[in-house]
């Protein structure tokens, strides 16, 4: 007894009368206004994770390796801190059998954890009713609309049809876990900004369906990992079982080098639900938002409201005793919906700075190759989507080989002088590898992105620009700058610029257009005003 | 008895140290008599650190580490805010945020006799001064001073008690006065008691400057001691243009593409209009904008 009476943590009676005397001249105890919300941080999984997991992973000798752990680390993990409340969320996917009622959509639940760590309250081990309150409401914002609306698929704020794979035998089911690591106030709000972050930043691997009955279902891993994956249905057991499914089978390997991977797929979330939490004190009607700790204690009533930026409510959860009048209800949802809009645009702002990081990150992780390689690799991209192997491999042309004679080694050098302005100095290195290896990205689809519309059309122009370039016309052009270079060396340095410009500005229609890679595409368009005289040359 | 011989006590005094740490090596300094307080330890001939912070010593003979932490170890003498949890019948059960609750003894109170007992509902906040510390045993507590007077121990009425780390309400204590207290309590009146346990409690006649306080001493606790003063200034020139609201006769306001132009009209005292960096922060009621 003596050891529960220590963890129940009880405010004072001194702080319940002030919060309420403070309250009444519209104060409160952080200094806030009583419409007023915390200041929100979101962070994201780091990137050390993910290179310590992709070095050297023995993967040809694993034969059981489930879902979750191909999945880059860091993608789909997020935390939150709303004031001194801190809730970490962590998005996982898994293959699974579908539910027989709804045999082509995937599914979605919700899982909480609060430690006692975050408050000496809660007890570890079983749920507490707070628990279920707060993975119901997240739950209810992120799937209720679907019940408002059913005929409009699109009121779902995940779309559930996108995640089946094979109708009635298969579909990603994503789970989301939310841990809480302190406890000060207002969790559901906190919980549901974490479950959004980290589900916008999540990404699944895609799958195909192959074999002769259409039947057979290849996972295309991250093409960081060096080998591919397949499921096999299993004639013998006349179906896919369970277990089944989980296990992996390494095919197609070829030179430790697989042809498979394709960029992991982000999950087509359609609107963000953002739940606003009110407090009511008293007979007086008053009324705060987002409620730190001690406030909680002492209020009598609670309620929590689910709006999109739209101003769509989603879910609404009134808890406490204390009655609230019709026209607070109204007067809460008109400011839920302003608050939503602000949130949402953190939410936003935060995933998009997330994606631009993690785009530049996939441009340094791949390997890194000498100047001969990277000039044999740009002018790679002139020859049409070549890999880097092939062109290893294969004899190289007379014309490519006469082209690296003359292109000094000193090449490493001179390829900074192209993006000094416009690339921050500590992604410098990374962007500059860029250049060489942007056949990898050419190789790959580009049109993994469910929003994006293939290769950009100026891109495209730029690229055909540099063409023209490469066969030497830039001569006339571009003589006005680097003059004490040698001429074959300018070539060269033009078509790195436009792999530079074709390979960006495919990313940047990935990540919706970011600052740092905006400003990298910038030396395209200079190219393409010098480039196009080049070509009417031509 | 002053260790003289022994130059690793002296180099770790005052330092940050972490545990393992073997601070004093009593093969060096024999014929002494040394005094180990909270967080260090003797293995053999070594004094070795147990818990992260910072190594005191006081003379003659005293070694202790000075922690910073969100929980408290009781230690006699400390003086602690406690919240009374619940009442028996011969103790008072207190939250000391202690790893046990501590016991209140009903007598322990200035004159206290079987028919004066005093009556704490469950919420009750007090200051309290730790008399028994041992392992394994509910600490004690008492609201008189060595000598059995009141001496400001007791119940606190009104105000609002906040908790902060042990480090904090140490500094707090400190002598000098701390510099956060030291510029607020030039501008502003309030009460304040400091729980070594990591509690302080703050009081004034108007709940903003509760407030303010409050607020404060909870942003002091990374800042060195003149960052404190500049964050306490800063913190004192905004409250009174604050004050400046008293004396706007009226105000109106236009909005014009969801910029709100306000002309105010107001009556400032003559030395106030020469301040160069002059400027009226209004308290807009969002409620009201809204409706």
């Amino acid at each position: 007894m003596d050891g529960r009476l220590a963890n129940t943590w009880k405010l004072t009676v001194n702080e319940k009368k002030f919060i309420e005397t403070a309250l009444a001249s519209n104060l409160r105890i952080d200094g806030r206004n009583p419409l007023e919300y915390r200041k929100i941080t979101i962070k994201f999984g780091r990137q050390e994770l993910q290179e310590e997991k992709n070095n050297g992973v023995p993967l040809m000798s694993c034969y059981c390796v489930i879902i979750a752990s191909v999945l880059p680390l860091e993608d789909g993990s997020s935390e939150v801190q709303l004031g001194q409340t801190h809730v970490m969320g962590l998005v996982t996917g898994q293959l699974v059998q579908p539910y027989q009622d709804r045999q082509n959509e995937g599914t979605l639940s919700i899982f909480t954890e609060f430690s006692p760590m975050a408050d000496p309250s809660f007890e570890p081990g079983r749920p507490g009713e707070s628990a279920v309150e707060l993975g119901r409401i997240v739950d209810r914002g992120l799937s209720f609309s679907m019940e408002c609306f059913p005929k409009n698929m699109e009121s779902r704020a995940v779309d559930t049809e996108s995640l089946c794979v094979l109708a009635g035998k298969l579909v990603w089911a994503i789970r989301i876990d939310l841990h809480i690591l302190d406890n000060g106030g207002n969790l559901v709000d906190a919980a549901n900004i974490a479950a959004l972050a980290s589900l916008l930043t999540f990404r699944r691997p895609e799958c195909t369906l192959g074999g002769e009955d259409g039947q057979e279902v290849t996972v295309h891993p991250p093409e960081c990992f060096p080998t591919s994956y397949a499921f096999y249905k299993s004639e013998s057991s006349g179906g896919l079982l369970m277990y089944q499914i989980n296990w992996i089978t390494v095919v197609g390997v070829e030179n430790g080098f697989s042809y498979n991977e394709r960029e992991p797929l982000p999950l087509i979330v359609h609107h963000l639900p953002i739940a606003i939490t009110f407090a009511f004190f008293g007979g007086e009607g008053k009324m705060v938002v987002d409620p730190v700790h001690s406030e909680e204690a002492v209020m009598g009533g609670r309620m929590t409201v689910t709006v999109n930026a739209n101003g769509d409510i989603c879910a609404i959860q009134k808890g406490g005793g204390e009655g609230v009048p019709q026209s607070a209800i109204m007067h809460c949802l008109q400011l839920a919906s302003l608050s939503a809009e602000s949130i949402t645009k953190k939410i936003k702002n935060a995933v998009e700075a997330y994606n631009t990081e993690r785009a530049l990150r996939k441009i340094k992780r791949h390997p890194t190759s000498d100047a001969g390689n990277v000039s044999v690799a740009a002018l790679d991209v002139i020859e049409q989507n070549k890999t880097i192997e092939q062109v290893e491999g294969s004899e190289l042309s007379r014309h490519h080989l006469e082209r690296l004679k003359l292109v000094p080694e000193d090449t490493c050098s001179s390829r900074g002088d192209d993006n000094d302005a416009d690339i921050k100095p500590s992604e410098q290195g990374g962007t500059g590898r860029v250049q060489g290896n942007a056949v990898n990205f050419l190789g790959g689809p580009s049109s993994w992105d469910p929003y994006s519309k293939g290769v950009d059309p100026d891109s495209l122009k730029a690229s055909l620009a540099s063409r023209g370039v490469s066969t030497r016309h830039m001569k006339q052009n571009g003589s006005g700058e680097n003059s004490p270079k040698t001429e074959p060396e300018k070539p060269t340095k033009d078509i790195k610029q436009a792999t530079l410009a074709t390979d960006t500005s495919g990313t940047a229609l990935q990540t919706n257009g970011e600052k740092t890679l905006k400003d990298a595409v910038k030396p395209k368009n200079k190219r393409r005003k010098r480039a196009s005289p080049s070509m009417k040359g031509s | 008895m002053e260790c003289k011989s022994s130059g690793s006590p002296v180099t770790f005094v005052d330092n940050v140290v972490v545990p393992g740490d073997v601070v004093v090596d009593l093969s060096s300094m024999t014929n002494q008599t040394i005094k180990l307080g909270g967080g260090l330890r003797q293995d053999c001939d070594a004094i070795s650190v147990m818990k992260a912070g910072k190594l005191r010593f006081s003379k003659p003979n005293k070694y202790w580490v000075e922690t910073s932490q969100k929980r408290y170890v009781p230690c006699v003498e400390d003086s602690v805010l406690g919240i009374v949890v619940d009442s028996k019948s011969d103790n008072f059960l207190i939250d000391i945020k202690g790893p046990a609750l501590a016991f209140l003894p009903v007598l322990a109170f200035e004159g206290g006799t079987r028919r004066n007992i005093p009556k704490f509902e469950a919420g009750t906040l007090l200051y309290v001064r730790v008399v028994k510390a041992n392992p394994g045993m509910n600490p004690e507590l008492s609201c008189t001073d060595a000598s059995g007077k009141a001496a400001e121990f007791g119940a606190l009425k009104d105000g609002y008690m906040f908790e902060c780390s042990t480090g904090l309400s140490r500094m707090l204590l400190s002598s000098p006065t701390c510099p956060v207290l030291e510029a607020l309590g030039k501008k502003l009146s309030f009460e304040i008691a400091v729980g070594l346990n990591g509690r302080v409690w703050v009081n004034s006649n108007s709940p903003s400057i509760v407030i303010i306080v409050a607020n404060a001493i909870m942003n002091s606790e990374s800042l060195s001691g003149v960052q404190q003063k500049i964050m306490a200034e800063k913190l004192l020139h905004k409250i009174q243009l604050i004050v400046l609201e008293g004396y706007i006769l009226d105000c109106k306001w236009t909005i014009v593409e969801e910029s709100v132009t306000f002309e105010i009209f107001a009556h400032l005292p003559s030395a106030l209009k020469d301040a160069q960096d002059f400027e009226l922060r209004i308290r807009i009621d969002p409620l009201q904008v809204l409706l």
